[in-house]
């Protein structure tokens, strides 16, 4: 549903493949948005950036990232209203949290195009300009491309089409026992009923399980490099890429920035990055490239921890063994090529572990397996239609808690007109995904299906 | 007569209400009919109420209306239907003596100060600028008047159908109005044909009714009104059969001679109350149908049989009478008939019943497509009331759907407008579990009084009521009662098991709640729906608050849809035809989008008038 006259908030920037990323939030309620989750922020000077953290939570406790946030007032603005642009790293995960931040604090998630139609309504641009900004899809990996496709083509809203259609039957039914008490039908014992419900709140249950595989296709993840000096990171960096992108040489500590790319694992997008060695250094600049290496182990999706088995094990790797034992890793076992200093079954941990040698192996068939493995939360969705728009996410969460509650009141012999009232809710969130609107047919489907009336 | 505050055209359900109504609010009334004995008639079922129509009969009472006494002082056998589903959902009905029905609300109608009976027929509203001056009477005269309230049921152009005979009717026995109905359209209100019909009457001496299935009513009869302290008259029984096979091969075998078969009517009929002839051809598969026997009053000899409608030939529906197995003897006192009549479309009306294009001019009732006597009664009551508060210079009064089943059927009849007779169901209404017939009179007495309508009697039993239902929930939240495992709590919170009724921690003195004796059983559901259903009330709530946001966006009178971008041309058409008021409002016209709802939303709240004027 449009309302011309809230808040609204999304990501702005392409997804999962750039240093920077920006969340967009325009409406009334910009200011009011901005002073509840960002840190220390009294007064938005417009058009200045301002270098600010974004809270995590609204007892603000914990910050998410520290971001670069500009006002800029209405009417000279994108959108014609108040619009605020907040720069974080460009993390989908982290630009996630911060739209979900400022959903947390009053803001509604666009619908797509929603700004650029605001623009327009507000004059800011015409027609011409407002189509020329449209929904361009860019796909960067085939299976990307063919979930786009699918929802061009309504895979998705054909599958919970279906699902609206079936919870339609049903409420017909049970408005008609309602409304035509006397008229000598039996729709249904309230079991019969309970278990419809039931099938349909699975057939949503499987959407939202497949879901969070969709988001991974549509928004891509973040995978770290990451290891002590000259394991070879950055060599596993450019094989991994195909290119020589990331400096490689014999000294320990070439590599002090962050050097992010995006490549295809299996079909995702992966923003992959190389890291400075893991050590203590009485070196500035890199003591800094140490410290970013850590930070984006925190937002990683999944990590590469590289060993080398030509040296023996050290203390720096120990730790970071046990630092991202809790997490998503491959282990990749280096220098297979020459003598072991240790064995591999002296890693306590099980999991995956790859032995390469990446002066040999220029292909990494298996590292590139075991990745995607560990990205896939669930099978990798073959025919399957994907929702990965958080927006449709939420809705059909929402009809998926609304069924829930229907089956469970049918069950316990709940009056009809009240698991109405929650059927009722599931369709309206299932057909705001769909944007169909039959609300009104529920009595032309009654008289076509039943001889009613005296 | 010189000059009177308002017009009434018509005395039906609709038109009554209406007199009443602006004529309690101090207005001078003049009542036009054609003839003062068929004032409030009942031409059809002699039933008042049903699902959701007994939910208007509620709210039509509690703002002061005459419908739910009528009923609760002339009703024969009283039923509240739904009774094994929630509370949200009973609605009451309940079989009229249908002479003495219209024979009380005309009673009523003479006691009331302000109200002169003008018997005659209307043949033209008169306007001047685009205003209300008067009406004209077709054997001549004036009444001049700034307020007319057209209430002509089916008469505008009404044509009877049984089987080939076809005749200008507006009811039986009663000639129709062409010279008004022509005076609308010359007025320029879009119009449309829809169709309804009746059973045949049968005389009641002449049935064997102890070869039918008994349908008595209830016990304890549940009165419509709130001011009723129960009803006091016997109760009759209405009897139940059902068709049969030659009931199916005759309307087969004659159905080229049925004129909404044969193309001899036009006019669309409504779907929830299908004649024999729809029945028996559209649903081939169902062996059996229900027929009700039902007494149309207690010294009548006619019997109306209820489920049996339709516009066969005279001789084929004696024939059909006699094949209803118990019926072989029955002599049929008058045939069943079709009549088609013209309506105005109701989105010329804002939801005040006022037309758009005349100020002073009401329509109400049948004549904006809808069917049955307490949609007509509800719309009538709200035209009244506006009628009087224009007079009175006053704000008027819109009901929303949130507030009352009437506001849903004045929204749903002027943002939609009619493609077959319009009829309430509970299922039209969104909000359906807040309005309650046992929340009715705290819905919407308060409105009554402020308008002016509700008497003081009525007031103080009101006050009294609100009072001790207070006082009552207050009870209900501070009153800690003894679980069944020795736990104690609220008895608010054991109320929301659903093992635990309200009115066994009565019975078992674990709470001591203040009721009359008659309104017991309605204040105790009341009371007792709060606190079980409290998760799915404060749901609807929160749906209500959502809902009003865009109720409360304004849209300019006359706004000019031609001006804004975007639009397409259907939506351009249909919103210029409705002109709704509110962006919500807009939202429900059929064929419009969110999307061109947000659109419209944009310019109308942010640009100022001058800019748009100058883009467009």
């Amino acid at each position: 549903m449009y309302y011309p006259d809230d808040t609204i908030v999304a990501i702005a920037t392409a997804l999962g493949r750039s240093g920077l990323g920006v969340v967009r939030l325009s409406g009334p309620e910009v200011v009011g948005a901005a002073t509840r989750v960002l840190e220390g922020v009294v007064e938005l000077q417009p058009r200045h950036a301002t270098l600010t953290s974004v809270w995590r939570d609204t007892e603000k406790a914990r910050r998410l990232d520290k971001v670069l946030a500009t006002y800029f007032p209405g009417p000279e603005s994108y959108t014609g209203e108040d619009v605020l642009e907040i720069s974080g790293h460009g993390n989908p995960v982290l630009l996630r949290q911060i739209v979900e931040a400022l959903v947390a604090a009053g803001a509604r998630l666009a619908e797509p195009g929603e700004f650029t139609l605001r623009a327009f309504l507000n004059g800011r641009l015409d027609l011409v300009q407002a189509e020329a900004v449209g929904d361009l899809i860019q796909a960067v990996t085939p299976l990307q491309a063919r979930v786009a496709f699918d929802q061009l083509e309504g895979t998705v809203t054909g599958v919970i089409g279906e699902i609206d259609a079936a919870l339609f039957d049903l409420v017909a039914r049970l408005e008609a026992s309602v409304d035509f008490p006397e008229e000598g039908y039996h729709f249904g014992d309230a079991k019969a009923v309970a278990d419809e419900i039931r099938d349909l709140l699975r057939r949503t249950e499987t959407l939202l399980a497949n879901a969070q595989s969709g988001r991974l296709i549509r928004e891509g993840c973040q995978v770290v490099i990451l290891g002590k000096t000259n394991v070879g990171k950055s060599t596993l960096f450019n094989r991994l890429l195909g290119a020589a992108r990331a400096i490689v040489t014999d000294i320990p500590g070439t590599t002090r920035d962050l050097l992010t790319e995006t490549i295809d694992i299996e079909g995702l997008s992966v923003t992959l990055v190389d890291t400075a060695g893991i050590r203590t250094t009485a070196d500035t600049v890199e003591s800094e490239g140490v410290n970013r290496a850590r930070g984006a182990l925190g937002v990683a999706a999944a990590i590469i921890l590289v060993l080398d088995q030509s040296r023996p094990l050290e203390d720096e790797d120990r730790e970071l063994i046990e630092e991202t034992r809790t997490r998503d890793r491959v282990i990749v076992i280096n220098k297979a090529d020459l003598a072991a200093q240790w064995a591999a079954s002296e890693l306590a941990e099980s999991g995956r572990r790859v032995a390469v040698s990446l002066l040999e192996d220029t292909e990494l068939t298996e590292l590139r397996q075991a990745l995607a493995d560990m990205l896939w939360a669930t099978e990798p969705l073959r025919d399957t239609p994907i929702l990965s728009n958080l927006r449709h996410i939420g809705l059909v969460q929402r009809a998926s808690t609304a069924l829930s509650r229907a089956a469970d009141a049918a069950a316990a012999l709940t009056p009809e007109e009240l698991v109405l009232a929650d059927l009722q809710e599931a369709r309206g969130a299932l057909e705001e995904v769909t944007g169909k609107r039959t609300s009104d047919d529920v009595l032309e489907k009654i008289f076509t299906q039943f001889c009613i009336g005296k | 007569m010189d000059e009177v505050d308002v017009v009434v055209i018509g005395a039906g359900h609709a038109g009554c209400e209406a007199a009443y109504a602006a004529a309690r609010m101090g207005c001078h009334v003049g009542l036009c009919t054609l003839s003062n004995a068929t004032v409030a008639h009942m031409p059809c079922n002699p039933a008042i109420g049903g699902t959701a129509k007994g939910h208007l009969v509620r709210e039509i009472d509690a703002l002061g209306g005459l419908m739910g006494t009528a009923i609760d002082a002339t009703g024969l056998q009283f039923k509240l239907l739904n009774r094994s589903r929630g509370p949200a959902v009973w609605s009451p009905r309940a079989q009229a003596d249908k002479k003495q029905y219209g024979a009380w609300v005309k009673r009523e109608l003479t006691r009331q100060p302000g109200i002169d009976w003008i018997i005659g027929r209307v043949g033209e509203v008169l306007v001047e600028h685009g205003r209300v001056v008067g009406v004209a009477l077709e054997e001549g005269g004036k009444v001049a008047c700034k307020n007319v309230i057209v209430t002509t049921g089916t008469f505008l152009n009404g044509l009877i159908h049984i089987g080939p005979e076809t005749y200008s009717a507006g009811r039986v026995g009663e000639p129709a109005s062409h010279q008004l109905a022509e005076s609308l359209k010359a007025l320029g209100f879009r119009w449309g044909r829809l169709k309804t019909g009746t059973p045949p009457r049968i005389s009641r001496r002449s049935i064997d009714f102890s070869r039918f299935e008994e349908a008595p009513g209830d016990e304890q009869p549940v009165p419509f009104s709130f001011m009723s302290d129960g009803i006091s008259r016997p109760q009759i029984l209405c009897h139940l059969l059902r068709t049969n096979e030659r009931v199916r091969d005759l309307v087969q075998l004659n159905i080229e001679h049925s004129p909404l078969y044969n193309g001899q009517i036009a006019g669309i009929g409504p779907r929830y109350c299908p004649s024999l002839e729809d029945k028996i051809m559209r649903f081939p598969d169902r062996e059996q149908h229900q027929i009700f026997l039902e007494p149309e009053g207690v010294d009548v000899d006619e019997t109306y049989v209820n489920g049996y409608s339709m516009s066969l030939p005279r001789d084929v529906q004696e024939e059909l009478v006699h094949a209803l197995p118990g019926l072989e003897d029955a002599i049929m006192l008058r045939p069943g008939y079709a009549v088609e009549y013209d309506f105005i479309q109701p989105t010329e009306l804002y939801p005040t019943f006022e037309a758009k294009r005349f100020e002073g001019l009401f329509l109400a009732g049948q004549v904006n497509g809808t069917s049955g006597y307490e949609e007509a009664a509800a719309q009538g009551l709200l035209a009244g009331i506006n009628a009087a508060l224009k007079v009175r210079r006053r704000e008027p009064l819109v009901l929303g759907r949130d507030q009352a089943y009437i506001g849903v059927l004045a929204d749903d009849l002027t943002s939609k407008g009619c493609l077959e007779p319009y009829r309430m169901f509970t299922s039209r209404a969104e909000y359906r579990l807040l309005l309650r017939i046992d929340n009715a009179d705290l819905r919407l007495t308060e409105q009554g009084r402020h308008v002016g309508l509700v008497c003081d009697r009525r007031w103080e039993r009101f006050q009294r009521r609100r009072g001790r239902y207070e006082r009552n929930m207050e009870r209900v939240r501070l009153t800690t009662v003894t679980l069944e495992n020795g736990q104690r709590v609220r008895a608010s919170q054991a109320l929301r098991r659903p093992d635990i009724r309200l009115q066994e921690l009565v019975d078992a003195d674990a709470i001591e709640l203040d009721f009359t004796k008659t309104e017991g059983r309605l204040d105790l559901s009341s009371i007792e729906t709060e606190f079980k259903y409290a998760g799915y009330l404060e749901r609807q709530k929160a749906a209500v608050a959502r809902g009003r946001r865009q109720e409360q966006h304004q849209i300019p009178k006359n706004f000019c849809y031609e001006g804004v971008a975007g639009l397409s041309r259907e939506i351009v058409e249909r919103l210029t035809e409705t002109q709704p008021r509110t962006l919500g409002q807009a939202l429900r016209v059929p064929g419009v989008t969110p999307a061109a709802v947000a659109v419209i939303g944009a310019y109308v709240s942010r640009r100022p008038l001058a800019v748009l004027s100058e883009k467009a």
